[in-house]
């Protein structure tokens, strides 16, 4: 794959939703955005417009904000969806797995 | 460097015995040993006997839950000595965890604390061939044992009665990537237990054995699982953009980071051509990339390995070649496309 689809985004979502055991529905639009709805929660993922320094909008119920990348896009949408979400922040060790 | 090598494995599944073999042998002369013992009477440091060139820490209470920051204590206490020469000077040591330890807490520990003069050897976990299946079917706790070793040594299987090849299978199941060893009465050829991170000479070798069989699959009919743990490779054959990874591998552990048993690979990285980067993580805590001179073989693929409890494969597909997209996309390479 060389560039990120309306439909790669659509089934990236619905991915994300098997794989944090959620239930919901995603949908792609004509016009470029995916809707995501579960339980009563409706979401918008589009990309942002043009000259916008971010590359995704998210809205939530009406509520509208920018997502300067996927993970944030995912991260936007797991907190709206998932209450009991928590966020595992990486930890990186100080070695490498092998001596350089 | 002094590796660290953490053997694992049930209760009764033959820990102490293939330790005090190990420890006879010539490779392991100059071995420190940590022994983790569940309870307040200690027993197996009485069955270890230690040569003149090696020594035994006892530690009570469970590693994994109970007493992290005593291993740290413990390394460094180690490490003191040796530098004070009042121990000899170990090359290695050795943890044997309790029968129901969770490694995964004391590789992120390793991982985390050991800075510097340690660097985790590899994850060897033994396998009872009497009661060992019985175990993996009753008790978590040696699924996790299994699912985080980097070689599996099945023991007591001269007193098995019966076919091993059920065992066996589900051993390669729960963990592909994880080569098998038969001990033979107790003892193998320590040899096989090198790691692949401490001698560079045996590096090229030891990363191929190291990924395994999994790092050979794809597709799905490749997968390995049972209903909790799953093992797959992603591979891909076009280089992935270093972001992209680093990007693939933070959204992974920050949502099923907790499901995310171990993940280790070598990846082909776009802005690194003829030098790939080896990966390794445990849940949430990730190695820095160590860069190759080269490629180990003629298979230049990237090839990650993920052993996870439930986090399904077309979503880490997925979320790769997303996050390829979206780098080679934010970099104007290329004009997000609307369908």
């Amino acid at each position: 794959m060389t560039e990120l689809c309306t439909e790669t985004l659509r089934e990236l979502l619905a991915q994300s939703l098997t794989a944090w055991h959620l239930r919901g529905e995603v949908r792609s639009t004509g016009s470029g955005a995916v809707l995501l709805s579960s339980n009563a929660t409706g979401i918008r993922v589009e990309p942002a417009p043009p000259g916008s320094p971010f590359r995704w909008q998210v809205t939530v119920n009406g509520h509208r904000r920018a997502a300067l990348s996927l993970p944030a896009v995912l991260r936007r949408v797991r907190a709206a969806l998932d209450p009991d979400y928590e966020r595992h922040q990486v930890r990186i060790a100080p070695a490498p797995v092998m001596p350089a | 460097m002094i590796g660290v090598l953490v053997l694992t494995g049930f209760l009764g599944s033959g820990k102490t015995t293939l330790l005090r073999h190990l420890l006879q042998q010539p490779a392991f002369s100059r071995t420190a040993v940590i022994i983790n013992e569940f309870g307040e009477i200690g027993l197996d440091h009485d069955l270890v006997e230690a040569s003149t060139d090696s020594f035994i820490e006892l530690q009570t209470g469970c590693l994994c839950c109970k007493v992290r920051n005593d291993l740290i204590e413990t390394l460094d206490e180690m490490l003191r000595r040796r530098d004070q020469g009042s121990v000899p000077p170990f090359t290695r040591i050795v943890i044997e965890t309790s029968g129901l330890a969770d490694p995964a807490p004391i590789l992120q520990t390793l991982m985390t604390n050991a800075a510097g003069r340690l660097v985790l050897d590899g994850v060897v976990t033994t396998v009872d061939a009497v009661n060992g299946a019985a175990a993996l079917a009753r008790e978590p706790i040696s699924l996790k044992q299994v699912a985080l070793a980097d070689r599996l040594v099945l023991t007591k299987s001269d007193l098995a009665n019966g076919d091993q090849r059920p065992l066996i299978d589900r051993l390669a199941q729960l963990n592909a990537s994880a080569s098998l060893v038969t001990a033979d009465h107790g003892s193998i050829d320590p040899a096989l237990l090198e790691g692949v991170a401490v001698d560079p000479h045996a590096r090229s070798l030891a990363l191929e054995a190291w990924l395994g069989e999994a790092a050979n699959a794809r597709g799905p009919a490749h997968a390995r699982h049972d209903s909790e743990i799953e093992t797959y490779a992603v591979v891909r054959d076009a280089p992935i953009h270093a972001i992209a990874l680093t990007l693939f591998l933070e959204v992974l552990a920050e949502h099923c980071g907790d499901r995310l048993l171990r993940l280790k690979g070598i990846v082909d990285i776009a802005e690194s051509p003829g030098r790939p980067a080896v990966i390794h993580g445990v849940q949430h805590v990730f190695h820095p990339p160590a860069w190759l001179p080269h490629w180990p073989s003629e298979d230049h693929r990237t090839r990650i390995i993920l052993i996870t409890r439930g986090i399904p494969r077309p979503w880490v597909e997925l979320l790769l070649d997303a996050m390829e997209a979206e780098v080679v996309a934010a970099a104007g390479y290329l004009p997000l496309k609307g369908s």
